[in-house]
Parts: structure tokens; C-alpha cells; sequence
């Protein structure tokens, strides 16, 4: 470690601006942006620190750089060019985070995260960069063709009628996984147009590096599907209205408090009835702000439990699960301690990515506890 | 941020022995010290702790360590006196001050490991805590037995009480309840020459040698690392409501707190926003707040119901009397609360309007407030910026908050040498460069303005007792 330091006035630089002319002038070179992040977004960011008692990284490591405000300002290095491309720890800590962006709500500046870590995987994980698990993933996903055969495996809702919606989003993974989830939301809802030819969101371009195709799969799919898009997957819900806009996008729990659910009778185990928690979508609440909407349909045929970190990511978290398993695991463990201690009979999910990543979880501890995503729990109950 | 009148955002350095020389020794023995996985080293690693809440201040350390204990602490700063390099010891980073950025370099040293609620105790109305815990954690852990942790800095969810007692924090209810040095009673510090010294202890009235406890609280890191706090806690009130009126003006909103306080009423509660902070919440919260009046007054008091009830309503008479437009008072707890949001949402609102916010910190005797907001006005309208300013009423304390767009000329510039003229205006009127949010190493250039040639000699003196080799947070106080 080489740090001689002499001319003390030399380190103290301003973060970003080479406005301040004051500084510059200490500083010997003027920090020049490098134009990989939206200016507004990385300045708007006061480093108050309020985002840390939140972040699940954060609360693993306990240190500033796998923080939101760390990461911030890393990225703010990586702008200026005081760290360089291939620093180990901004590749570290660009796949490190979970992209939960549960640093969002708290933050009492605005600060969008959610768009700031998509720029910085974008350039961070050009070409060869990308995490090599994520690759065959977004092969799969990025070609529609290739749903039309997973469609004839799977049997997920198909509708031949093609309309001006509301169209039935089938999300990539959950009508490969939990094809169930699209049948029993088409019986909730038979208007709901499921068209077999939709193609993907994006979202899991977005967040893997790739933002441009990412918004080019979105807009493509708007187009297919146009009017309103009804999604059982919060994940493609939030980068869905983050491209084609709010109005356009509707998450199940929302469109059914608005348009109304069949008949539901309780939900009872051994003659009480059933005490139901959920795990939200972390998108979905932090993104878009919609939680409420699926405890009140909860509440409707269940004991809702609250879970004191329901808003905290499982570590589902797109391909994250995947990409780092063992930190996933580690960000999984507490809430599947406090899913244990809550003394229920279900949890509800409202995304695919939260159903899988319980499911493998609560089933390695022998589990009891059914995982069931919102439809199913509603299907039960209207059966 | 503004750094010096001068207008550089350099820091002024006195010639100190004291330069970073961290090499490859240093590096193996402070990996002896605390485990090779709580020593950073790398240009990636040790760069998210160059910065804390101060805008325009940054600057990287060498190292930073995370020790666990006590004697890990006094490990560390036994090496660093003995090879002479800086530490900057870090709580958060939430402070306003640039008070942790390692202007010299040399090591960050992060208490946040140090984490242990030790005792809570009902009898002795007291807490005993590691200086990582937050002010959250320390204040639920005590309601959660029925106490009340009383200082109440807007940054609680995050600072440590250890950084709070570092800076003698204040808040909301500096007027009432006083600032953080009124609850400390006893720390544990250990010195930079390795000795741990335990200062004052569970006791109410101590008077046995020179008050060190004070003389720590408030001392940012120059003196010493604390590693153990004893605070005394109160019993927390029943209720607590509050009332939101308006003003045609500031000058009548300062009557009215004038008068508040001479009715015999001591608020729990007395925030103001001036109209531009109206404006700003209003656009941002929408919470149907009177964007023409002058000026914004919370007022609140907690404590038994029909006692609180009174209050209120004295205090809702005398706004009255001064000449309030309009006047809420909340009748429930949950109401009350939201008529807090008003200025919850001050800080969110500003930082909204441009990139950059410079949240700044001054105090004005009571009576003076609305002459020392009339010329923060005039001040930021000749250096053509916006300068909004909030605070505490009650205390004096202002919180001027310029936005500026730094990709917009000299805007930075302006702002530093706007906010010289309002610190020499506050002393002007028999006022402080900062009320609560330290001194660090923006405001070390306007220190001697406040306390004279004199004290800032003996304040060199007393850290040269402490800290003969001046290695803790050189460039900041007593340096
Ligand atoms: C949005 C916002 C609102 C705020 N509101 C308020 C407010 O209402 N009132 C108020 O007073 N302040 C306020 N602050 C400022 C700041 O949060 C407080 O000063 C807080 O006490 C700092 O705590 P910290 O743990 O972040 O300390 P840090 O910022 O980490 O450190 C502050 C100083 O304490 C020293 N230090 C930290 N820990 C120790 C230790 N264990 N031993 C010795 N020295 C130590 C550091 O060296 C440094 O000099 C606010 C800040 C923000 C960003
Ligand atoms: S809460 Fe927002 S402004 Fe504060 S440090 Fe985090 S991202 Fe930055
Ligand atoms: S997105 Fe989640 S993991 Fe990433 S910084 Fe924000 S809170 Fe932390």
C-alpha cells in the first residue's frame, strides 16, 4: 500500500462537480463524467444514510460499500473515473446487491435505485462481464418462439381469441414453473386474454445489463398486447409500467379489488379459519407501491398474519438466486425462520421468482407451510 | 458544504506531523488486531467511507477497521500514536459536518460492530450501550419498557448513540428536553495512547474532578474513541399532541413564541417553516398546508392527557392573540401525527427541488429569529440562490437549506460564501455557527469568529492532553 501523502488540501475533492471551482483548483484534475449514469438520479442522492437499516446486503455485511448509499457513492467513483471499470469491488458489489429496492420508499430524497443499478450493470456487465449463469437465461427468454413450445410442455392459460385486452400476462418463468397461476387467474377473471404469443417483459434484461433490450422487449410487448396488461408477477408489473407507463399496467391484486373477485367462501383448517402471511414483491411494493391491495384480499378469505420483514426481499430476487445461491440462501434464511415462528398454514406470494424461492426453502426445512401464489388462494376460496 | 470564507473547498491545514503512513506492517498488525476480515484496504473498499452526509467534502482514508471490543479499540490506537497515523472514528456517517471524512487520510475506524444494548434499567432510570447502537434501537429498547430516550436528532433510524454523544446531537425537543449532554452520565473512552478510562458512571450528582464526560460529548472524535455509554432515561410521557398554526409573517409567528414561553408554558414541541418551506412541502406532499401565509408554527407538549389538553390550548389562545390566520389543534394522537408530516417533509421536499442541498445550522437567541430569517433572505436574494429555512423555535436553531444545481456556474461557490455572511450574522446577534450539527471539518474555518484566538488555543491545548501525537480526526476541532 503506497500512500504518501503530502499535500493535504490534494484529497479533499468534491464528489462530482467540477463547478466548484474551488476545489478544482486543489484538486489538480477536474473530475469529468463519463455520462454511464443519469446525472439527476446519481446527484440527487444526499448520503443521509437513512437507506441502510433497510438493505438486506447491509444488514449481512455491515459495511458502507454493500450498502445503498455505498454503492451510490462507488457508482459516483465509477462516473468520475476515480475507480476504474474493473475494479474488484464494483463488480463485487454491482452483483452483490439484490435490486430489491427496498432502499426506495425510505429515502427521503427520491433517489431512484432501482434505475441506478440497471445503469451500472449495464455498464459494468458489458459482453463477457455478465454473470455466466444469467446468459442461457436470457437466451431463453428473449425469443417468443420459444414459449410456444415451453406452451405445448406446460399447461398454462391459452385463449385463440385475440382483443383489445385487458390481456393476461403469462410471465417467462412462472408459465414454465407454476403454470397453475395463469388457469386459476382466467377463472377468477374469464375476460382475462391470455394470448399464447406475447414474448417477455425485459425485466430480467434490465436488471442483468442489458437495459436497452430490456425496454425494447417491454415496448414490444405493448404492442402485442395492447390496452390493459394484467400480470400476476410483480417483477414484470414494475419494469413493465416503468416503460409503458403506470396506466397501462395492472398487478392481479390490483385489477381484482377494482373489478371484483366470483363468490369467495372462507378458508378454513380444522375448522378455524386459515391464518395466511405474506411475502410481497419487493418491485411491487417498493417499485410501485402496491401492498396493500393483496392483504385486503387476503383478509377476505383468511386470518392475515403480518410477518414483521414481509416487505423484505427473500432473495428471490430475479436471477439472483441463481446467479449467487450462497448469498441468497443467506438473505433467505431469517424470514423463512420468522415464516416458521408465525404459527400459519400458507404464504401467499405474488410473484414467481418469491414462490420458487420459498418452495425450494421451506421445503429443504421440512416445512409443513404451502406456498401459494395470491390466485391460488383466492381459487381455493371460490371453489 | 461551504469549507472556508475564502471560498475553497480545501481545508486549511496547520503544519502537523501527522500524514498517513500506512505500509504493509501496519496493514499485518491491524489484521492481528481485529481478523483479516475486518480490514479494508482496497481503492474500492476503503472509497464508500471518503464521504458522510456532507455535501462537496470527500476524501478517502488508507484503511478502515472494524473492531469489536473495547480492547481492540485501544489496540488499534496504540499503533496508530506509535506510527503516528490518523483515525477517524465512525459511527453512521450521518453527520452534516464532514466530521468523519479522513481529510489526512490514514484509517476510518467503524464502531458499528459495537452494537450491545448492556442494561436497561427501569429502576435507575438509566441505559448502559455500546456506542454502535442506534438511536432507534437505544429509544424502542427503552419504550419498549416503558422509558423514553429523550434526544431525537432527525437522523435517529441511522446515527449511533455513539456518534450522538461525539456530537452532542439535539433534535425536536432541544427546548424541553435539552440536547443529548443533559442525559450522558457516564462514558467509557479509551485515550489515543491505548489507556481506557471509564468518566463519571450511573450517578446523578458526581462533582469528583474536572466534568471529562461533558468535555467528550461534543468532542467529534478529536479526543478520544468512546466504547461505552451510560444515559439516563425518562419516563415516557402518557400523550403527546400537536397543533399546527399560521402566520401572516415570521415576526409574528417569533411573538407568539415569545409569548408561548412567557405564559409559563414549556413546549415539547415548537417547529417552524418559513413560506418558501411551505411552498416546497406543498408542492411535494400535497397535504393542504396555507401556501400564502407567512410562516408555518408546530406546536406540541407531552405528558400527562389533561395537562397537554391545556397546554395546547394556551398556546392555540396565544397564537390567536398574535394573530394567527389559522389555527389546528389535534385532538388525537394519530391527527397529531399527521400534522407533524408538514415538517417531516421539509427535508424530503427541498432536496427534491435541485441535485444539491446544503442542509446548514445556526442559532439565534429565541426573540431573533424572524430578523435572523429576514436576513438569511436578503443574503441568499444578492447571491441569487434559494435558501429555504426551517428549525426549532423553541431553541433558536435554523436550519437554512440552500438547492442549488452545481452544474449551474458558480452556484457552489455562492452558496459558500452565502452561507459565511448568515454564520456572521448569527454571531452578529449574539449567535453560533452551529446549534447541533458540529463543526467538523466544514466549519473549522469559522470556528475562530465564534470562540476568539484565546479559546482556540486552549481548545489545542486540551487535545494536545489527550492526544499527544495528534492522530485523532486531525483537521477538525483543536486541531
Ligand atoms: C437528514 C439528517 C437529519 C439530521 N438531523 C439532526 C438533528 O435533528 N439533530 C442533530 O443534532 N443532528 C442531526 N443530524 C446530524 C447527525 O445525524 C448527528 O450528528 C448524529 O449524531 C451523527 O451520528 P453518527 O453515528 O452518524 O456519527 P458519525 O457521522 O459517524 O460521526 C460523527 C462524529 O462523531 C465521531 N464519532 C462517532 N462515533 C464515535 C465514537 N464511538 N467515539 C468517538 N467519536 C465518535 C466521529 O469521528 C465524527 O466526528 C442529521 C443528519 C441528517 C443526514
Ligand atoms: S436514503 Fe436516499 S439520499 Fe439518503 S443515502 Fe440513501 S439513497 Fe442517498
Ligand atoms: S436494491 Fe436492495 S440490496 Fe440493493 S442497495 Fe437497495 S436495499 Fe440494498
Amino acid at each position: 500500500m503506497t500512500a504518501p501523502v503530502t499535500d493535504e488540501s490534494a484529497r479533499v475533492t468534491s464528489p462530482l462537480t467540477t463547478a466548484v471551482t474551488a476545489t478544482a483548483d486543489t484538486a489538480g484534475d477536474a473530475l469529468q463524467r463519463r455520462g454511464i449514469f443519469t446525472a439527476a438520479t446519481l446527484d440527487r442522492c444526499i448520503s443521509c444514510g437513512f437507506c441502510l437499516p433497510t438493505c438486506p446486503t447491509y444488514a449481512l455485511t455491515k459495511d458502507e460499500k454493500s450498502s445503498p448509499r455505498g454503492r451510490i457513492t462507488l457508482m459516483r467513483a465509477l462516473e468520475t473515473g476515480q475507480l476504474a471499470d474493473d475494479d474488484p469491488t464494483l463488480i463485487e458489489e454491482a452483483s452483490f446487491c439484490l435490486g430489491c429496492r427496498a432502499c426506495e420508499p425510505v429515502c427521503p430524497a427520491g433517489v431512484h435505485y432501482g434505475e441506478l443499478i440497471e445503469e451500472w450493470r449495464d455498464h459494468q456487465w458489458r459482453g463477457d462481464q455478465r454473470p455466466l449463469l444469467v446468459r442461457p437465461l436470457m437466451w431463453m427468454v428473449d425469443r417468443t418462439w420459444r414459449y410456444g413450445l415451453a406452451a405445448t410442455i406446460r399447461r398454462h392459460a391459452l385463449t385463440r381469441r385475440h382483443t383489445d385486452g385487458p390481456h393476461l400476462m403469462l410471465g417467462c418463468f412462472e408459465r414454465m414453473l407454476f403454470p397453475r397461476v395463469s388457469r386459476v387467474t382466467r377463472r377468477l377473471r374469464p375476460e382475462l386474454d391470455a394470448t399464447p404469443i406475447q414474448g417477455c417483459c425485459g425485466a430480467l434484461h434490465a436488471h442483468n445489463g442489458e437495459l436497452e433490450r430490456g425496454r425494447e422487449l417491454a415496448r414490444e410487448l405493448g404492442e402485442r398486447l395492447p390496452g390493459t396488461i394484467v400480470t400476476t408477477a410483480g417483477g414484470c408489473a414494475a419494469h413493465l409500467s416503468d416503460v409503458l407507463g403506470r396506466p397501462r399496467v395492472m398487478e392481479l391484486s390490483e385489477y381484482l379489488l377494482r373489478q371484483g373477485t366470483p363468490p369467495l367462501t372462507p378458508l378454513l383448517v380444522d375448522g378455524r379459519r386459515a391464518r395466511v402471511a405474506i411475502q410481497d414483491s419487493c418491485h411491487l411494493r417498493n417499485g410501485m407501491g402496491v401492498y396493500r391491495e393483496s392483504r385486503e384480499l387476503i383478509r377476505r378469505v383468511a386470518e392475515l398474519v403480518e410477518l414483521p420483514h414481509a416487505g423484505t426481499c427473500c432473495g428471490a430476487a430475479g436471477s439472483y438466486s441463481i446467479v449467487r445461491p450462497k448469498d441468497s440462501r443467506r438473505v433467505l434464511a431469517p424470514k423463512l425462520d420468522e415464516i416458521q415462528n408465525a404459527g400459519i398454514d400458507y404464504v401467499v406470494v405474488v410473484n414467481p421468482g418469491c414462490q420458487r424461492q420459498l418452495i425450494t426453502g421451506l421445503r429443504r426445512r421440512h416445512s409443513a407451510i404451502r406456498v401459494l401464489h395470491l390466485a391460488e388462494l383466492l381459487g381455493m376460496a371460490a371453489e | 458544504m461551504p469549507s472556508n470564507p475564502a471560498g475553497g473547498a480545501s481545508v486549511t491545514m496547520t503544519s502537523d506531523p501527522v500524514t498517513s503512513r500506512v505500509d504493509d506492517r501496519l496493514l499485518a498488525d491491524l489484521e492481528a488486531v481485529v481478523g483479516e476480515q475486518h480490514v479494508r484496504h482496497t481503492p474500492g473498499d476503503v472509497h464508500p467511507y471518503s464521504r458522510d452526509a456532507t455535501p462537496l467534502f470527500s476524501s478517502a482514508p488508507d484503511v478502515v477497521v472494524f473492531p469489536a471490543s473495547t480492547q481492540e479499540v485501544a489496540a488499534v490506537l496504540r499503533l496508530a500514536t506509535e506510527r503516528r497515523v490518523p483515525v477517524v472514528p465512525r459511527g453512521a456517517g450521518s453527520n452534516l459536518c464532514a466530521a468523519t471524512v479522513p481529510v489526512r487520510g490514514g484509517i476510518i475506524m467503524v464502531l458499528t460492530r459495537m452494537e450491545q444494548i448492556v442494561e436497561i434499567s427501569a429502576v435507575e432510570l438509566l441505559a448502559v450501550v455500546q456506542p454502535g447502537v442506534t438511536t432507534a434501537m437505544l429509544a424502542d429498547a427503552a419504550a419498549a419498557r416503558g422509558l423514553l430516550f429523550a434526544p431525537d436528532p432527525g437522523s435517529r433510524i441511522v446515527s449511533t448513540v455513539g456518534g450522538n454523544v461525539a456530537m452532542c446531537a439535539g433534535g425536536l425537543r432541544g427546548l424541553k428536553y435539552g440536547v443529548t449532554r443533559n442525559y450522558v452520565l457516564g462514558l467509557e473512552v479509551v485515550l489515543a495512547t491505548g489507556e481506557v478510562l471509564r468518566t463519571g458512571g450511573r450517578l446523578w450528582k458526581d462533582v469528583a474532578g474536572y466534568d471529562l464526560t461533558r468535555l467528550l460529548t461534543g468532542s467529534e472524535g478529536t479526543l478520544g474513541v468512546i466504547t461505552e455509554i451510560t444515559t439516563a432515561l425518562l419516563p415516557m410521557p402518557q400523550t403527546a399532541l400537536t397543533g399546527v398554526a399560521y402566520f401572516p409573517s415570521l415576526a409574528h409567528a417569533g411573538r407568539a413564541v415569545s409569548g408561548i414561553i412567557t405564559d409559563g408554558v414549556v413546549p415539547a414541541t415548537l417547529e417552524f417553516l418559513d413560506q418558501k418551506c411551505i411552498g416546497a412541502v406543498e408542492d411535494y406532499a400535497h397535504l393542504g398546508l396555507h401556501r400564502d401565509a407567512g410562516a408555518l408554527l408546530l406546536f406540541g407538549d407531552d405528558g400527562a392527557p389533561d395537562v397537554v389538553k391545556r397546554n395546547l390550548q394556551r398556546m392555540a389562545d396565544r397564537c390567536a392573540a398574535e394573530g394567527a390566520i389559522d389555527i389546528t389543534v389535534g385532538g388525537a394522537v394519530a391527527e397529531s401525527e399527521a400534522l407533524l408530516e408538514a415538517r417531516r417533509c421539509s427535508l424530503p421536499a427541498l432536496s427534491r427541488l435541485q441535485p444539491l442541498t446544503v442542509l446548514e445550522d445556526a442559532t439565534v437567541p429565541r426573540p431573533r429569529i424572524a430578523e435572523m430569517v429576514d436576513r438569511i433572505d436578503q443574503i441568499a436574494e444578492r447571491y441569487n440562490l434559494l435558501i429555504a429555512t426551517f428549525g426549532h423555535a423553541g431553541d433558536g436553531n435554523l436550519h437554512p437549506t440552500a438547492c442549488i444545481n452545481p452544474a449551474d456556474g458558480d452556484a457552489a461557490v455562492r452558496v459558500e460564501r452565502a452561507f459565511g455572511e448568515v454564520f456572521q450574522a448569527a454571531l452578529d446577534m449574539d449567535g453560533t455557527i452551529t446549534g447541533e450539527h458540529g463543526v467538523g471539518a466544514a466549519k473549522l474555518p469559522y470556528l475562530q469568529a465564534r470562540l476568539g484566538a484565546d479559546q482556540m488555543a486552549l481548545l489545542r491545548r486540551v487535545k494536545a492532553a489527550f492526544d499527544p501525537a495528534g492522530i485523532l480526526n486531525p483537521g477538525k476541532l483543536g486541531s
